[in-house]
């Protein structure tokens, strides 16, 4: 019944969050100045044609009005058209999505694993867990696209066992994953090209949140290894597995869940800057191709969709937590 | 709420049952060092112990002094992280723990083995169902409901089904219990079950304990800070001081013939319903700071032993047989000086009474509270809203000089109403008069969280003296209230984590009192501290008192210190006043059935308390009518009605205009019983 009550105070604050940030979107698009007039039927059009294509957009209506179209073409699917492509934007973000979310998945899995794996290598009692300590409160000051080009320099450039840009494999699959894509395809071969196209760029948007979630377990993890439940349960003659899969995991996971979530969600935007260095053909190139031309409906198509992404995310994360700790949806 | 444990007063089984040949558990000469940021430093010296099978042994001793460490050590808890050294014999259920390897000793705390922990809220795992933690030691849920049961948690089946948080102080301890219990183990060691509980939870607690060894057959040491608690139970008792047993006997041969002087102090310094309100209380003298004893090679109590010859600095005491004793067990104590200390007499009658209160006359009230209700908005445990009535109608004044004490359980609302009168608490209907700012002063529980981490004692101390006061009269001031709540001049330069808690809560009260206030609001000043330092801060709250004419509103869950600081006595129940009344009558003849309670329960020696069934009601959902009456033996139907209204009423007729001397009782059957 609480569980229910608290999933459902949740999803009405995604909404309310939705509706925020659509307001914003419109409100930057009043305050800056793009004229979408001249975007779609260009500078020198007479001045009957920019009235016709005004009274067209419908920009003469009052601003309540408008935002509330805006509103409309969100809850529908429409985004509008993009002044750059001439396409509408929904269409043009679904081309480009599944590989900022292939590459996002891909960061994040990885996230998660060099986390766990960090933080129980500098818990272990063994001689480089000085070593992993230091690199958890050190290695997060390594900016994001600065290990991307270290990559590029170390691993294409010197070694030459990565490619240093684009997408390998299926790109034009069913599910647009091109890893996934591949495997699905059975083919081996492109499998591995997807692969080695991936892994670089997903390890530079993986490192700053892996090591992030990697502190924050292993804090948790060795506060919860000192509370009295736990000496409890060693007390009861429980087997140090036992103690640590049922007493230890489970206490520990509340906040790097929280964390992960914000990472991810953070992902959402660095995955823009590492698509830029690896010329990723995914929702950041389109990003970075509509900034410079002023084309407003495709930024905030995009703007709305990762921003979306991530307070669904964070959403999620609320809610398993309360599943990890009884207590959340109490207080 | 239904508790089962059978309505019969018994006395523990004296003398001590028949000690086998083939004890528990067997210390002897044990030594424990832990090490703490590098450095490391023995915990335990020497210790003799035995515990015989089915035997309730008593470990008291204040804080330092080793006792917890030794109960982890007997379950080879001690945290790897302090790597532990151990030397001497440690064999408990069979096993020498200092050579057992992992998988038997986990075998043993699993089957032959129990334990209870002091705070029951953080010792169960908050995200797992309790009835499954049970299993996890029973070995199925069916056994863990049916030690559920055994250890009087109603609807067990139900409460399987409960996380920690959704229960009260007293069923999580239950659920300790039961776990502890899974397996019928030889030894259930418990380190302080009733600490974290209120008074009459407390006694309910102690009877299941000594139930479940007469059911069961278990050996249980019970590791204390109060004696009180360890005579009710226990068949033997051990006092530890710094890591040594000073003393060991039955129950009967400490109580009545203590041979240590520091037994004698525990016991000197304990309050009881009889204690004299008209002499300071006995108490130990505080620890001079870096003169430990053990250090110079001498006995370490000795710097505190009003006993104390050369020869105590010179050895260390062993711990030998007294040449008293009364046959079946022998009686140990280590002290030189036993002989002298066994004549109890000595220590008592040494204290001047104290002068006698300022008159204050009989002007108008200091602080004048009328129809105070008080509602805060909180969850409930399923996450609803839920409106909780701290108080719900409490009239109340406080005279010029007077000191009141309010007593009350968790829930009562009895830190709310001291909240309201020093005006901190604004969330209130009804009216309170009374002074503000400087004129009132605060001291709380925890003197370590409300002194600035960072001040020194000197800064805390100026602050409170009026701008513009030089620099030298700010400092003879300082020195004087330090001398006045004796401590030395050199703390003036100490911050708070310097001082033990006991130095700590002295410079609460100096701060409060460096200027003199009109009033003092003290929220269970004294409850963190041991016993024998609080019998040193109640001293001196009766002292300030007398010399600064300061009125006192005292709040305390402990019926015996209410009566030594308190002139009258306030006792709440569920946000309202029960009874009130001169402390004398309130304790001599006390007229609510929950104040009745609430005597019966203060520990006396080798009397298993009757304990009151149930717990307080939740202060979410108090019951209709009088809140008590889900409680109250006597009770009859028109107590649950909401028409009568419950009110404050003079006891016998005496309805005199003199607040000071009046006895109110908010019972429907005041007189009949």
């Amino acid at each position: 019944m609480s569980r229910l009550r608290f999933v459902g105070v949740r999803l009405a604050s995604l909404l309310g969050l939705l509706g925020a940030l659509s307001l914003v979107l419109f409100l930057l698009q009043e305050v800056s100045g793009a004229d979408p007039v001249s975007a779609t039927i260009g500078g020198n059009a007479s001045p009957d044609a920019v009235a016709a294509a005004r009274e067209r957009l419908g920009l003469d209506d009052p601003a309540p009005q408008r935002y509330l179209a805006f509103v409309g073409g969100l809850l529908t699917g429409d985004l509008g058209t993009s002044f750059r492509t001439r396409r509408p934007v929904a269409e043009d973000i679904g081309a480009y999505l599944p590989a900022t979310l292939e590459l996002v998945l891909v960061a994040f899995l990885l996230a998660v694993l060099l986390g766990v794996l960090f933080a129980v290598s500098s818990m272990l009692r063994w001689p480089l867990a000085g070593v992993f300590r230091g690199l958890l409160f050190v290695g997060s000051t390594a900016p994001t696209f600065m290990l991307g080009i270290l990559g590029i320099i170390v691993f294409y450039k010197l070694l030459g066992w990565l490619p240093a840009s684009g997408r390998g494999g299926v790109t034009d699959g069913p599910t647009g994953l091109s890893v996934l894509d591949s495997m699905l395809a059975g083919d081996p071969a492109a499998t591995g090209d997807a692969l080695a196209h991936v892994v670089m760029p997903a390890l530079a948007l993986a490192v700053g949140p892996a090591l992030a979630i990697g502190r924050v377990l292993r804090s948790s993890l060795t506060e919860t290894l000192r509370s009295d439940h736990v000496r409890t349960a060693t007390a009861k003659g429980l087997t140090e597995t036992q103690v640590l899969r049922g007493h230890v995991l489970r206490n520990s996971l509340g906040a790097s869940l929280s964390m992960g979530a914000l990472q991810l969600g953070f992902m959402f935007g660095g995955v823009l800057l590492v698509e830029g260095v690896f010329t990723w053909g995914g929702l950041g190139s389109y990003l970075s191709a509509s900034l410079p031309v002023s084309d407003f409906p495709a930024v905030a198509g995009v703007t709305f969709v990762l921003g979306g992404l991530y307070v669904a995310v964070n959403t999620a994360a609320d809610v398993l937590q309360s599943v990890a700790d009884p207590r959340i949806s109490v207080s | 709420m239904d508790v089962a444990v059978p309505p019969s007063t018994k006395t523990p089984p004296d003398p001590g049952p028949v000690r086998t040949a083939d004890p528990v558990a067997r210390l002897q000469g044990l030594d424990v060092s832990l090490e703490r940021n590098g450095v490391r430093s023995p915990i335990l010296h020497g210790v003799d112990l035995e515990v015989g099978r089915g035997e309730i042994v008593g470990v008291v001793g204040e804080s330092g002094s080793g006792k917890s460490v030794m109960s982890m050590a007997m379950l080879g808890l001690l945290p790897e992280s302090s790597r532990p050294r151990i030397d001497g014999t440690l064999e408990v259920a069979g096993m020498d723990l200092r050579t057992a390897p992992p998988a038997r000793l986990r075998e043993a705390r699993r089957s032959r083995l129990g334990v209870v922990f002091q705070d029951p809220m953080t010792s169960l795992n908050p995200t797992m169902l309790v009835g499954r933690q049970v299993a996890e030691k029973a070995g199925s849920p069916q056994e863990a409901v049916r030690l559920m049961r055994a250890v009087g948690i109603p609807q067990p089946e139900r409460r399987y089904r409960s996380y920690p948080h959704e229960l009260s102080g007293g069923l999580r301890q239950r659920v300790m219990i039961a776990m502890a219990l899974a397996g019928r183990p030889e030894l259930v060691v418990a380190d302080e079950p009733t600490t974290a509980l209120d008074v009459t939870v407390q006694a309910q607690i102690l009877r299941l304990l000594a139930d479940m060894r007469d059911e069961i057959g278990c050996s249980v040491v019970m590791i204390t800070h109060d004696l009180g608690v360890a005579a009710q139970v226990a068949d033997r008792i051990a006092v530890m001081y710094r890591g040594r047993i000073v003393e060991t006997g039955t129950t009967r041969q400490v109580l009545e013939h203590p041979q240590h002087p520091y037994t004698l102090g525990l016991l000197g310094s304990r309050l009881s319903l009889d204690s004299d309100r008209s002499r300071p209380l006995w108490s130990l003298p505080a620890e001079a700071a870096g003169t430990a004893g053990a250090a110079s090679g001498g006995c370490a109590f000795a710097s505190r032993c009003r006993f104390a010859v050369e020869a105590c600095a010179e050895g260390v005491p062993t711990l030998d047989e007294v040449a008293a004793g009364d046959g079946h067990a022998e009686h140990r104590a280590a002290c030189f000086e036993s002989g002298r200390v066994g004549d109890r007499g000595v220590s008592r009658t040494l204290l001047d009474p104290l002068p006698p209160l300022p008159d204050h006359g009989r002007g108008a009230p200091l602080i004048q509270a009328a129809e105070l209700e008080c509602t805060f908005q909180v969850r409930d445990e399923h996450g609803r809203r839920a409106r909780l009535g701290a108080l719900r109608g409490v009239t109340f004044d406080l005279q010029p000089g007077e000191s009141v004490a309010v007593v009350g359980e968790s829930g009562s609302g009895k830190s709310t109403l001291l909240r309201v009168a020093g005006h901190l608490e604004k969330r209130f209907t009804g009216s309170v008069r009374g002074p503000r700012g400087t004129d009132i002063q605060m001291v709380f529980q925890d003197a370590g969280s409300s002194l600035t981490p960072w001040m020194t004692v000197r800064e805390v101390l100026h602050e409170r003296l009026p701008r513009g006061t030089d620099r030298a009269e700010k400092e003879s001031r300082a020195r004087a209230i330090l001398d006045r709540v004796g401590l030395p001049p050199a703390v003036l330069d100490a911050i708070p984590g310097e001082l033990s808690g006991g130095q700590r809560q002295r410079v609460v009260l100096a701060r409060a009192t460096i200027v003199p206030p009109r009033v003092l609001l003290c929220d269970e000043p004294t409850s963190a501290l041991d016993v024998s330092v609080a019998a040193n801060v109640l001293n001196l709250i009766n002292e300030m008192r007398r010399e600064l004419g300061i009125a006192v509103m005292f709040v305390t869950h402990d019926l015996a210190v209410a009566r030594i600081v308190g002139d009258r006595i306030a006792v709440m129940y569920l946000g309202r006043i029960v009874e009130v009344g001169r402390a004398e009558d309130v304790i001599a003849r006390p007229q609510h059935p929950y104040t009745r309670n609430l005597v019966a329960a203060v520990p006396r020696p080798g009397t298993i308390v009757e304990p009151l069934p149930g717990e307080p009601a939740s202060a979410l959902d108090p019951p209709t009518g009088c809140a008590f009456h889900p409680r109250c033996p006597v009770a009859v139907p028109e107590c649950s009605s909401t028409v009568v209204g419950i009110q404050l009423t003079a006891v016998d007729g005496r309805s005199t205009a003199d607040v000071a001397r009046r006895h109110e009782v908010a019972c429907l059957r005041r007189g009949e019983i």
